[in-house]
Order: structure tokens, then C-alpha cells, then sequence
């Protein structure tokens, strides 16, 4: 350590440092134009010249390289060393007079117009550039010639291959002298280009060492060896120089890794497809974006920070169009003929927000062929794009994009639905591009032996939707099929399931004990808090004064230890934290830091190894919250951090040890209701070891199924179903309830018990899960004459008569589907997502049985999502006849004695054409059993439909917001057997992971009820998401409010609600939010 | 209006809010420093005699966020 | 009138005589004018002072909280929407309360009808719509009885019970053309600047009685937030910051659940408009949610529920 005088303050550094950093570091502020910390000072500029006194006489000796010893004594601002500094920038100013940056500084040094003849340079000479070219190992730009005439240049001023274009020279440059262009122009003889964002589809740039976006995991930056520098040179090296943990080793290599593993799981996932093979399309045309593009522009954290503008002069655009099925729904251009199933609703989605953003007079235009919105609730968000938020649909696939000459408008071109053509112009066009699998992973497909379709998706049978051609190998996600979020977690739980199925055995054979060390009983304890600032490097350390803050914090009340980290987190400091709590018996902590979110855990863990409760802590944010954010504002930011302490320790103070009571797990598993989604989580729980209860309240398994003729991929759902039964049947650890109804159930997750009547003999069932999979029913039409003549059926008949090989069929000279028949309208405003390839199907098998017959089919929109799309062309192909009808003009059917009369508008001819045909087919809806006793019994809530609400419509598809409690199949929504199969699969493997641990420990934060100041007014039993209060049947507290532990999520909503303050929120809790807000006062 | 800053007390829901705010810093967006941010488990939480009592205890605004 | 007087004592006495209930509670004749008192009939002689007229404000709710003997009582319109709140919020059982319901015409407002005659009030009458008071210097003037309701009364589209097990006289019509939010409606066009005025001088007056809390029915906790004292919510003293502070939560821990029965204006002794709170709330939720308490016993207020299907319309 070497100690000096700095304007009069005793100051310290490191041996070695210059005199620049050591003010730099006590926040003394010395000009300099040609310093950078990357690279070894040359004291070019003169700017940071000082004032020097070494015992004898004083001198000018630049800050920036002149090393720092012991005893001496600097002057920085002194009336000479201020009159130099003038001079030198009143001579950059001469040379430079319209550089910003010397502009900037004349201002400052009160210069007006310079002395001297004035010239035109924007270089000062620093050499940054230079320096830091070699320090790149490239050496490209150098100073030549001499004296007036130095400059920087290339040898012999030739464009050379040795620069590559990296740009650190125009990074550097502090006057703007350099720029990439000049690089490009002058410099180089490659042709660079920036490194675009792959996170934000180009629009953005990136570094070669970046976090490739905010969500990755593990969220550390990684280095791009492709355009690092280092890796091109040997040079640079810069991050290593500067990380302060010596995290950064270029030395590392690839490794080879082996598992020796019983299952495999590919979610390799898609890529979007590139629309700039389409040149119709013009995509290379800055405003024609694709819909990718759109997201990350609509996005808060995008390029535009969510501004909605069109890309070629950032103006916002008043008309968007949306054109669907780019890169799907497509043989002719780029042979993807599957639908990409999810771009109808993200288009819907983007013009809605993109409305949000921009108002209503935003003229948002989504151009489709048919409308795809067969998902859960998607039906009732497309009908109110269209009513609420007004965005146009148009039936209509475009052509050709024009750029119209002179403007940034595009042009389009179509024909609307009464076959008037329009040309219309937009200021955006976003491509809705579709999802293809990419070339590598057709490769490792056929590497690893996978079957794949014809779209190159992974080929899976309807009754083991996850699982591939090859044994032990399953797949889940888009790579199995085009899908949406939903049906991807569905997936990807129902793939773990099935992967767990086979090894089942092998659970728990690789765990190990984790060491405890026990618990101090701190009851009775003054408070006695120790606080932790972290520096986080300079992170916090760079703007927040931590050492004041550390002084400040010695002050506060109860606080009786204080220190600083460089690195909070970093294992020496925690097991060094460990050690102290330990050591100087502190009970409770504060640690100021980043933030909890992400680091609460850890710091917990910290004191558990202490010994000590870990909610006898506190963490405040002031890096994320505080130095990030105020980073020209080092004072203010200072005293922030200071109020932020000051309030931790405030709430700290009243927090008490926690309990996290333990609750015993049953291991049974129970499953209501015997259909295929049944039976298919029944199987899967069991495969996987678990006990299973499965009930049914008909005297038959199969459900539904039973009515199936074939799958949309053509399998017999009566062949795969019977082994189906057969297995759950023979199965050890199912035990089968037929006649079964529910009576009562009791309990809560991992502790019901469940009362069942079975042939009215009562009976009760222990638990520690329930799968709930009560299906659906078909709707019994009143409409289209159905009643009035065996020759109209309903979708489930006409597969009966399949299945009975009835004789006839083949006979039939007519038949015809209507579609919809009380699915898509009011009172019953969802797809019931099946009918549209289950009527084709169907099509197809009559014209299977008789190629002669004509068959119609009349629909709104056809919705063979994904592959399914193939039967729609095939059944073209083959003749059957699509004749679409709308909601306000539906056909009309009359029984006739030589056949059923059915008139319908043509939407082509648009005129109402009449059929006669012998067979007419209603694809009626799907309707829920709606079981509402069961929904109180579990305390799990239904839509306006019918329909089971999941936890997490994208997030928790199979599983309810009550603990312990799963759903699957059409109960949930219609679906086709894969899908309630993948689904099923969900809600066992869900269950599983609760089912697998012998006991779960609640947390410590939760709500608990003081009786004595409860008014028994049931608000807190009302309103809780988790039913977690309810009312205490017996005891000295009988009627009043309890909560359950185990089921409580600690959100506060009933302690807010309780208006006698009966309830209090452990580790939040009334008095701790307060004693913040009463320490607020200081602050601010 | 002054140009006096006010003093804004700010209840933050951990899930979302409190992680907006912290993303915020991540994107080294930067703001006044007059706030004060109080962790909330949840909107849920948020009681109106918590608004209050910032309010009386001298905060010019209170942002309830979630 | 007083043929309901009659038919009151008539159905409270049946009703004890034949032990169907333990005690009836009603209202009889106060010791001060137009202040009529709740009385508890244990017995068919007690249930012979029991009366109705124009002064029966209060709310008879409020003597039911945590009963748990059998209970008749009787009930206007607004009380007995408060009998379904208090059933709906467990403070009363269904089954443990006999409702006489009295179909109502509107109470007098105590407040106003001192400030339109001379002299202190000694006694007012009735006979039909006309109202008579005479003062203590022996004036006598009559009133239309339209022109001296209480506020609440006048906009009341609620005046029969909506839950009874017996009903003393034929329904009355009920007002249709009524604007219950008119003042609301007033102070919502007012600025900031303006409505913290008029609120400030609403509550210049108020002295912290806690009458208002008091004759609430809706207010039963076994503490309330003003006596909380760990933390301390509400300040203790006369300070404009406490004193509004207890009268927002007050109105907050009302919303959904108010029946604007009046009984805490009526009660207050200085005259406080408390109504203009609560008013505000009731009509956020009759917009929002298509909600006005205790109609039904079959769910729950508003903003006491929570349901994941919540259309939440109104957050943007």
C-alpha cells in the first residue's frame, strides 16, 4: 500500500497504479481524452496533466502514467494547472472545432473562440484507436508520417485484410473521428458486418460476449467464438483483464460428456421459417417483417422498447396487415403442406396489442384463409378481436407484396369475399411465418434411428403420443407436431411421465442426505442484527458509497455487527458470513445486495448453515434498484441505500423463526372417471409404482371412446382402446371402482379422503392425489331436422355405423357434413376442435366405401390444425365437396321423401344452391359433464362453459390452483385422443412429483388466523384462490377461521381483506410492512 | 406544477413487479432516485391503510404495483 | 301506521305465545321526538310496547349479530337486506331468526325537520302522508311527509323486505324513478382541489364518536382498526389526517356491503353527511359488478369473492 496526498486528503493505492485510477477511485475527477482502462496510458492528450510536489519543488506530470509513490503530493485542480489545461484545449478546439467533445470541454474551460487559425481536423492524436488495435493482435492502424503531418492511417494508406472490422478503434475513438463506415471504406478489404441479436431476430445488435437474453438459463454472459477477437488474433482479452472474479478463460474447450442414462427426451423444438426464399413476398423490404420481428417490436424489453413503428423511418404506422399461412398450408412454394397451427392466434394476438399500443386508429387487417382458432378460450379472444378491439379479417391469401415506388407504403392486392377486387396500401406487412423442423435436427433424427413424418416432425402414434418409433426415446413439444404453448407443457410433462414409466424402478436409488446443522433457539433474544453491504464488484461498490453505508448502518438500532463484501455470494464470503453469525450469536440478518428474487435463497441457505431460522433475514436491493438505476447519481443513490437498510433492519427486527410444518404424504393416487384420459393417467401413475384408485360411475371403461370408428391418423380406436383396458384391467396397482359416484371428499394435498359409493355400498378411500378426467358429452342438436329421420345423425352415429360395418353405406349416393352444429356461437362460444377432421375423416370413408358418392361438407372455417391438414387436401383430392356457410345465413335442411333437402349460400357462386342427399352428418359439440358437486368437493373452479380452469392456462394446463388436485382430458376442453393421452400423461407426471416425496414442508411465510379477533365473516374462505382458510368445526375456536398450511401460497389477499385484522401474514406481516413505512420518513 | 420531486412510496408484487423493477435495472434503465420500494408478496396483500399510512407518513404518491 | 303498530304486537305475540321464538325485537317509543328506541319483547306483555311510524331508523340487524337463541324480528327493506348480509357473513343463522317483514314508506329525517320549524321539537305525529310537529312554544306545523324524508329514503327502491317469513301488510310500489347517485354523480364532476374541500369540510364537524360505526350494522368486528393498537393503524386523536383516515376505512370495510339503510347518519350527532363515502363505493359497485347488497344469500359481495374467471373488464 502506498500512501500519498491527493488535494490535501490522505489517500491510498496499490503499488504499481497509476495516479489516475487512485483518484479515479476516491472520486477525484481528472480529465483525460486519451485514458481508457483496457489499455496501458500514453499521456497523449495532456488533459490530465497535475500538479506535483516532491518534497523540493512541484512539476506537471500526467495523472494517467505517471505511477504513484509513496509521501508525494498532488495538486488537481490548482489555478496553473487549470491555466495549462485551457491552453491545451483551446489548441484541440483550434484543430478540431466541431468535435462535441472538445466543444463540450471549451464550454467548460470557458473558451469562446480559439486563439489560433482554426482547421478542419476531428482527430486529436490520443491513439486509443492505435492502442487498442494492437491490444486487439491486429495492428492495422498505426501513426504515420510526422510532425504536422501525423495521422492515423494504414501503411502506406492501403486497405488491408489484416483489419478485421471489429470497431473497437471507432468504440474508442472520443471525437467520432473513426466510425464503421470509414472502417469499411478505408480500413478494410473484408467486408464486416455488425453481429445481430439473435434474441431480437436482427433488429438489433449484440456483442460478441452477451447474455443471449434476459430469461437464459444459467443467465451468465457466454462468449461468441465465432466473433471474438481473441479467437481470430490471440489478442484482446479484455473481459479476463476486467472481470474481477477471474471467471473469463479462453483456454476452455469442448468436451465430450457421457450419460449412462435409461431414457431420453428430445425437445429440440422448431425454427421459424425464413419467408426470404418467397421473393413475392418482398421481405427484404424493411417494412415487410416477420411476425417474430413484430413480437420483439411489441415487446417492452424489444429494440423499440415496445414503440410500434415501421422499420424504414421509424415512423408509427397507421395500417399493419397480417397475411397468414407464410411458410404453411403450402405445397407449391415451399412444401410445407401441414398447418403451422399457431399462427392464426399469435397474429390475432400481435394486432390486439399492436391496438393497445398504437389506439384505435391503428387499422390492423389479418388476411387468412380459415380462421384457426380451436384452443381454449381462443374462440371467444378472435370474436372479440373482432367486435371489441376491431381488427379487420379478411378471407383472403395474398399474392404478391408491391412496394409502391417513392413512398415506404406497400401495396396489396385481393378479392374480397363478394369478389370485388381491392388494392389496398399498408405501412406494415408482417409475414405470419410458420414452423418448420430444421435440417440438423432431420439429421440427428436419422442418427439416432427416429421415424419422422412426411412434414419431418416426429413421428408418434395417437395412443403413445410421446413417445417416438424407437424405445426409450420420446419427444414432446413442436418437434413432435406445430403446437402452442399449452400443449407443449402439456407435452413436455406427459414426455418426463413416459420417461419415467420405464425406469420407474430405479427412483431414489441415486439420492443423497444432505447434513443438517441444528436449529439455535433465539426465543427470548434481544435482537442482535448483523448487516452485510455487498459491493458486488463495483456493481454497487461504482455509484453507492458502500463504506458510508456501512458506517451508517453501525447506527441503527439493534444492529450489532456491519461489514462489506465484494462478493456476497461468492462460497468463501458465504461460508466467511456462516462463521460470523455463528460466531458473534447473531439472530437476525440483513444482507444489502442484488435482489432476493434471485439470491434470497441462497443467503437463507447461509443461515441454516449458521444455525440460525432463515426467515430471521431481510434482503434489500441496492444494485438492481438502486446503483444500476442511478448511476449519475452517486450521492442520492448512496442515501437511498441507506434509507433501504435502515428499513430492512426495521422489518428484520420483528421477524420471529418460522416453522415449516411438515405434512406426511399419502402415496395413493386417485383417478375419477374411466374414459381414455382416465385409464391413460391411471396407467401412467401406476407404471410409475403409484397405488391407483380409478373410478367410474358407468359400469364400463372407455368413455367416450367407445363411440370412436378410427383416429385422424387412421388407427382403429376400438383395437387400441380394448388394450388399453385390457392393461388397466390386469394392471397390480389399479384398483378399478365401476358404479362408483363420489359421496364427500375431505382433506387437502397429499390427505384426502374420499368417500365413495360403490353399487350404493359405501366405502373410503385415503389419498394423497386426485386426477380429475370426467370428460365430455356430445350435444344432442335440436336444429337440422335431427329427430325427425334415421338418415340424420350425429358425428358419434355415423361412427357407430362404421364400427358395425353397417350394410348400406357403401350404397349411398349423397352425404353431407354440417359443421359446427352448437359449437362457434352464442351461449357456446368455443371450437369444439375435433369435428373438422373427424368429418373429413368420415368423408373419407364413405368415399372409401363407395369412391362414387358425393359427399359435402359444409363448414365455416376448416380447422385440421398441424398434420391433420393433410386429410383436408387429401379429401379434396379425392373429390369431397367444401362448401362454406356463415353464422347468419346457416343452411337450411328439410325432410323430403325422396331425400334431405339442404339449401345453402355458395360462397363462390353466392347464391343459395339446394342438396339432396341420403345421409346427412351434424358434427355436433362437445359439451363438459360439468360435475359441479365434484368442483365443490375439490374446491376447483369451472368456466362460464363448463370446462375445468387449470392453474396456469399456459403454464399449469394439468393441474389445478388447489395443491394435490390434476386434470386432464376433455374436461378441460375438446380434444382428440393423442391430445387427452399427452394430457392425461401431464396430470400423472404433475402428480407424480407430489406423489414421490414422503412428506412436503409448507413454508414459513404463510397466514395464520388469531381467533380471538376473528368475526367468523368468512371473507378470507371467500376469497382465497387456494382454499386454504375454512372454519374450525370443533374446538375452543370453533367457528372461527383456520388456515391450512399446507394449502396457503402466503399471498396476503386474506390479511388484506380481514377487516378486524384477525389474520396475520408471517414474514410479511402487518406490523413489518408498517415499521418500513413508518421508516420511510427519513428517506427521500 | 413545482418543480419539486415527489416523494413516491411504492408497494412492488414479488412476481411481477418487483422483477420489472429489477429488470430495469439489468437494462441499466435509469430513474429519479425519490422512490422507495416495499416488497410485497402480492397485490393481494396491499391493504388501503398501508396507502394511508405512507401518505401520513409523508410520501406524495404511493404506486401499488402488480 | 298504526295499523302495523297493531299487527306488529299482534305477530310478536303469536309468535312468543306460541314459542316459536324467544324474543322478538322491534322499536318503541323513544324519550326524545322522532327517536324511537330497539326493544327487546321477552313476553307477550313486553311485546306491547312494541310500535312503527315514521321514526323507526334504526337497524334492527344490528341486535342479531352472534345471536344463537331463536329471534323474531322486524324488518324494513334495508334491514333486512342487512339480515341476508349478516346471514351471508355468518353472524346469524337462517334458521334462528323469524323475519316480520314491514313493507316501508320512508323514515323522517331527524336532522333536517328541526331546521324547518321554530323551537325545539316536543312532539310530531302522523296520519298518513302528513306530518305534524309541534314545538316546545307550542307551535304546530304540518309537513307533507314527502318533503321531510331522510335522503335515503326518497331514492329507496328497495322499501319491502327482501327476505321474510311473514309480511305484515301488502308490498308497497316500489320507487322506479329514483337517482340514488345523484350527489355522487356531483361530487365525481368536481376537481381534486374540490372534492378534497368538500370532503374536508364534510368531516370539519366530526368528533370521533364512532356513532356512525356504532349503528352499522356491518360493523361487528371484535376489534376494530381504530382500536388496533400493535401497530397502531389510525391515530387516536382529533388530527384532520386521522379523523379522515378512520372515515375512508370506514367506508372501505362497508364497500359491496352497504345497504344505505341511513342508520349512521341518523345516529350521528353532528349532522355528518357519512353517506357521501359509502354512497360512492355502492355505486362503483352497482357499475362494475352489477351489484347492490344483500339481495341474495346466495353469494357473496363483490370485492369479498375471488374467482379465476373474473371478466375484470374495467382494468386497462
Amino acid at each position: 500500500m502506498i500512501t500519498f496526498k491527493l488535494n490535501g486528503q490522505t489517500v491510498q493505492g496499490e503499488e504499481g497504479q497509476y495516479l489516475l485510477q487512485v483518484a479515479e477511485n476516491y472520486g477525484v475527477y481528472i480529465p483525460t481524452l486519451c485514458n481508457h482502462k483496457a489499455l496501458e496510458p500514453a499521456g497523449m492528450c495532456r488533459l490530465c496533466t497535475v500538479e506535483l510536489f516532491d518534497g523540493r519543488r512541484t512539476k506537471f506530470v500526467t495523472a494517467c502514467n505517471y505511477p504513484i509513490w509513496e509521501g508525494m503530493e498532488v495538486q488537481t485542480d490548482t489555478e496553473l494547472v487549470h491555466e495549462g489545461r485551457k491552453l491545451i484545449v483551446e489548441m484541440l478546439l483550434a484543430r478540431c472545432p466541431d468535435v462535441p467533445v472538445i466543444q463540450e470541454l471549451a464550454k467548460k474551460y470557458g473558451i469562446e473562440k480559439p486563439r489560433f487559425e482554426t482547421e478542419d481536423n476531428t482527430c486529436i492524436l490520443c491513439g486509443l484507436c492505435t492502442r487498442v488495435c494492437e491490444k486487439m493482435g491486429n495492428s492495422a492502424i498505426t501513426l504515420t508520417s510526422r510532425g504536422l503531418d501525423l495521422k492515423v492511417d494504414t501503411p502506406f494508406h492501403l486497405q488491408t485484410d489484416i483489419c478485421q472490422g471489429c470497431g473497437a478503434c471507432a468504440f474508442l475513438c472520443p471525437t467520432g473521428h473513426i466510425t464503421l463506415d470509414k472502417i469499411n471504406e478505408l480500413i478494410t478489404t473484408r467486408q464486416p458486418e455488425k453481429i445481430k441479436s439473435e434474441y431480437d431476430v436482427g433488429l438489433k445488435g449484440r456483442k460478441p460476449i452477451y447474455v443471449p437474453y434476459p430469461q437464459a438459463v444459467p443467465n451468465t454472459p457466454a462468449i461468441d467464438r465465432d466473433v471474438c477477437m481473441h479467437f481470430k488474433t490471440g489478442g484482446c482479452q479484455i473481459c479476463a483483464d476486467i472481470c474481477p472474479v477471474n471467471a473469463i478463460d479462453h483456454t476452455m474447450e469442448d468436451e465430450t460428456v457421457e450419460l449412462n442414462v435409461g431414457s431420453v427426451i428430445l425437445a429440440p423444438g422448431f425454427q421459424p421459417y425464413d419467408p426470404s426464399k418467397l421473393d413475392f413476398y418482398n421481405y427484404n423490404h424493411p417494412n415487410v417483417i416477420t411476425s417474430m420481428e413484430m413480437e420483439r417490436m411489441l415487446s417492452a424489453s424489444g429494440p423499440t422498447g415496445g414503440h410500434l413503428v415501421r422499420l424504414s423511418d421509424h415512423q408509427e404506422p397507421k395500417k399493419i396487415a397480417w397475411l397468414q399461412c407464410v411458410g404453411s398450408r403450402d405445397m407449391n412454394r415451399c412444401n410445407n403442406a401441414y398447418c403451422s397451427s399457431v399462427c392464426c392466434m399469435y397474429a390475432i394476438k400481435e394486432a390486439v396489442i399492436a391496438k393497445e399500443h398504437a389506439g384505435d386508429d391503428l387499422d390492423c387487417s389479418i388476411f387468412f384463409m380459415d380462421m384457426r382458432t380451436p384452443g381454449k378460450d381462443f374462440e371467444k379472444f378472435y370474436e372479440d378481436a373482432k367486435t371489441k378491439s376491431g381488427v379487420n379479417f379478411v378471407r383472403s391469401r395474398i399474392h404478391t407484396i408491391n412496394p409502391v415506388a417513392d413512398t415506404d407504403e406497400l401495396e396489396l392486392r385481393y378479392v374480397t369475399e363478394n369478389g370485388e377486387p381491392v388494392t389496398d396500401r399498408f405501412d406494415l406487412v408482417v409475414l405470419s411465418i410458420g414452423l418448420e423442423i430444421a435440417p440438423e435436427l432431420i439429421e440427428l433424427s436419422q442418427k439416432l434411428g427416429i421415424e419422422l413424418t412426411p412434414g419431418n416432425f416426429c413421428d408418434t402414434k395417437t395412443f403413445s403420443p410421446v413417445s417416438t418409433s424407437k424405445e426409450g426415446i420420446f419427444a414432446c413439444g413442436a418437434f413432435q407436431g406445430p403446437k402452442d404453448i399449452p400443449q407443449s407443457v402439456i407435452d413436455s410433462s406427459a414426455a418426463a411421465a413416459a420417461a419415467a414409466e420405464v425406469i420407474a424402478k430405479a427412483r431414489n436409488t441415486r439420492t443423497k442426505e444432505k447434513e443438517v446443522v441444528p436449529e439455535r433457539n433465539i426465543i427470548g433474544e434481544r435482537p442482535k442484527i448483523g448487516v452485510f453491504v455487498c459491493r458486488c464488484g463495483i456493481n454497487i461498490a461504482g455509484v453507492v458509497d458502500v463504506p458510508a453505508v456501512v458506517e451508517y448502518a453501525k447506527g441503527l438500532p439493534y444492529v450489532d455487527f456491519v461489514d462489506e463484501n465484494l462478493f456476497s455470494c461468492s462460497q468463501d464470503t458465504q461460508d466467511n458470513m456462516s462463521a460470523i453469525i455463528a460466531e458473534k450469536e447473531l439472530n437476525r440478518i440483513v444482507v444489502a445486495a442484488c435482489t432476493p428474487k434471485t439470491h434470497e435463497p441462497l443467503f437463507q441457505e447461509t443461515l441454516i448453515n449458521a444455525g440460525l431460522n432463515k426467515y430471521l433475514f431481510e434482503m434489500t436491493n441496492i444494485r438492481n434498484q438502486d446503483s444500476w438505476v442511478h448511476k449519475n447519481n452517486p450521492e442520492l443513490a448512496t442515501e437511498k441505500a441507506k434509507d433501504l437498510v435502515r428499513m430492512a433492519v426495521a422489518k428484520v427486527a420483528r421477524m420471529q423463526p418460522l416453522e415449516e410444518s411438515e405434512l406426511p404424504i399419502n402415496h395413493t393416487a386417485m383417478v375419477v372417471g374411466g374414459g381414455i384420459s382416465g385409464m391413460a393417467a391411471a396407467k401412467s401413475l401406476a407404471d410409475q409404482g403409484f397405488e391407483t384408485h380409478l373410478i367410474e360411475k358407468s359400469d364400463h371403461l372407455g368413455g367416450q371412446g367407445v363411440n370412436l370408428y378410427h383416429t385422424a391418423k387412421g388407427e382403429s380406436v376400438s383395437e387400441n382402446l380394448d388394450k388399453l383396458i385390457e392393461s388397466v384391467r390386469q394392471h397390480d396397482l389399479i384398483h378399478l371402482h365401476l358404479n362408483t359416484e363420489i359421496q364427500n371428499v375431505d382433506g387437502f394435498v397429499g390427505n384426502f379422503q374420499t368417500t365413495l359409493s360403490e353399487n350404493g355400498k359405501e366405502e373410503q378411500l385415503e389419498h394423497g392425489a386426485a386426477v380429475l378426467a370426467t370428460g365430455a358429452v356430445p350435444y344432442i342438436p335440436t336444429e337440422y331436422g335431427y329427430g325427425e329421420d334415421p338418415r340424420i345423425l350425429t358425428s358419434l352415429e355415423l361412427d357407430k355405423k362404421f364400427n358395425e360395418n353397417e350394410a348400406g353405406l357403401e350404397k349411398i349416393n349423397d352425404a353431407a357434413f354440417i359443421q359446427c352444429v352448437g359449437s362457434r356461437e352464442p351461449g357456446r362460444m368455443y371450437c369444439s376442435r375435433v369435428c373438422c377432421t373427424h368429418s373429413i375423416e368420415n368423408a373419407l370413408e364413405l368415399k372409401r366405401r363407395n369412391p362414387e358418392m358425393n359427399v359435402y361438407i359444409l363448414y365455416r372455417d376448416i380447422r385440421t390444425y398441424g398434420e391433420k391438414e393433410y386429410l383436408y387436401k387429401q379429401a379434396r383430392q379425392e373429390g369431397v365437396i367444401f362448401i362454406r356457410y356463415s353464422l347468419d345465413d346457416k343452411p337450411q335442411v328439410e325432410v323430403k321423401k325422396d331425400g334431405i333437402s339442404i339449401t345453402v349460400t355458395d360462397h363462390i357462386l353466392n347464391r343459395p344452391i339446394e342438396l339432396s342427399v341420403d345421409l346427412l352428418t351434424l358434427a355436433t359439440a362437445i359439451i363438459p359433464s360439468a360435475d359441479e358437486k365434484l368442483a365443490n368437493f375439490f374446491k376447483v373452479p369451472m368456466n362460464e362453459d363448463g370446462f375445468f380452469i387449470e392453474r396456469h392456462a399456459k403454464l399449469g394446463p394439468a393441474e389445478f390452483a388447489t395443491d394435490g388436485v390434476y386434470l386432464c382430458g376433455m374436461a378441460h376442453y375438446p380434444k382428440p385422443i393423442d391430445e387427452s393421452i399427452a394430457q392425461a400423461k401431464a396430470a400423472a407426471s404433475r402428480a407424480v412429483t407430489l406423489l414421490s416425496q414422503d412428506s412436503i414442508h409448507s413454508s414459513g411465510t404463510i397466514a395464520e388466523v388469531d381467533p380471538t379477533k376473528c368475526a367468523s365473516c368468512g371473507v378470507c374462505v371467500s376469497v382465497c384462490p387456494y382454499s386454504a382458510p375454512s372454519f374450525a368445526e370443533e374446538g375452543r375456536f370453533a367457528g372461527k377461521a383456520q388456515i391450512n398450511p399446507a394449502l396457503c401460497k402466503g399471498c396476503g389477499l386474506c390479511v388484506a381483506s380481514c377487516r378486524s385484522g384477525a389474520i396475520h401474514l408471517k414474514g410479511f406481516d402487518t406490523d413489518q410492512i408498517m415499521s418500513q413505512i413508518f421508516e420511510m420518513d427519513e428517506a427521500i | 406544477m413545482s418543480d419539486r420531486e415527489p416523494k413516491i412510496l411504492s408497494f412492488l408484487c414479488n412476481w411481477c413487479s418487483y422483477g420489472a423493477a429489477d429488470l430495469a435495472g439489468v437494462s441499466r434503465m435509469e430513474y429519479p432516485t425519490n422512490i422507495r420500494v416495499i416488497r410485497i408478496p402480492c397485490t393481494g396483500r396491499m391493504s388501503a391503510k398501508f396507502i394511508l399510512a405512507g401518505l401520513r407518513q409523508g410520501a406524495d404518491a404511493v404506486w401499488v404495483s402488480g | 301506521m298504526t295499523s302495523y303498530t297493531d299487527k306488529i304486537q299482534e305477530a310478536a305475540k303469536r309468535l312468543l305465545e306460541e314459542g316459536k321464538v324467544d324474543m322478538v325485537i322491534g322499536y318503541r317509543k323513544g324519550s326524545v321526538p322522532m327517536m324511537n328506541q330497539p326493544h327487546y319483547a321477552k313476553s307477550a306483555g313486553e311485546a306491547e310496547a312494541l310500535i312503527w311510524d315514521s321514526h323507526c331508523g334504526l337497524n334492527l340487524a344490528n341486535y342479531l349479530t352472534d345471536r344463537e337463541d331463536k329471534v323474531g324480528i322486524v324488518a324494513k327493506g334495508c334491514d333486512s337486506r342487512n339480515i341476508v348480509n349478516h346471514i351471508v357473513e355468518n353472524k346469524i343463522k337462517r334458521e334462528k331468526v323469524y323475519i316480520i317483514g314491514v313493507p316501508c314508506t320512508g323514515m323522517v329525517d331527524r336532522h333536517k325537520l328541526p331546521k324547518m320549524v321554530d323551537g325545539e321539537i316536543s312532539d310530531v305525529e302522523e296520519d298518513g302522508d302528513t306530518i305534524t310537529v309541534k314545538t316546545v312554544n307550542g307551535d304546530t306545523k304540518n309537513f307533507n311527509k314527502a318533503d321531510v324524508l331522510q335522503q335515503n329514503c326518497a331514492d329507496c327502491s328497495h322499501r319491502n323486505p327482501v327476505i321474510y317469513d311473514e309480511m305484515i301488510a301488502e308490498p308497497v310500489e316500489e320507487q322506479t324513478d329514483t337517482d340514488m347517485f345523484a350527489s355522487v354523480r356531483e361530487i365525481e364532476a368536481m376537481s381534486p382541489e374540490e372534492k378534497w374541500d368538500y370532503f374536508d369540510d364534510l368531516i370539519s364537524t366530526c368528533i370521533r364518536c364512532y356513532a356512525c360505526r356504532n349503528a352499522c350494522p356491518l360493523c361487528y368486528c371484535p376489534v376494530c382498526f381504530v382500536d388496533e393498537s400493535d401497530p397502531q393503524w389510525v391515530g387516536k386523536s382529533q388530527d384532520p389526517i386521522d379523523v379522515r383516515t378512520f372515515h375512508w376505512l370506514r367506508a372501505y370495510h362497508c364497500a359491496g356491503r352497504c345497504t344505505d339503510c341511513g342508520a349512521c347518519e341518523r345516529v350521528c350527532p353532528m349532522g355528518i353527511k357519512i353517506r357521501e363515502f359509502t354512497k360512492k363505493l355502492n355505486k362503483d359497485c352497482y357499475e362494475l359488478y352489477g351489484w347492490e347488497a344483500g339481495l341474495t344469500a346466495e353469494e357473496r359481495p363483490p370485492l369479498d369473492t375471488y374467482r379465476p374467471n373474473d371478466p375484470e373488464d374495467f382494468i386497462k
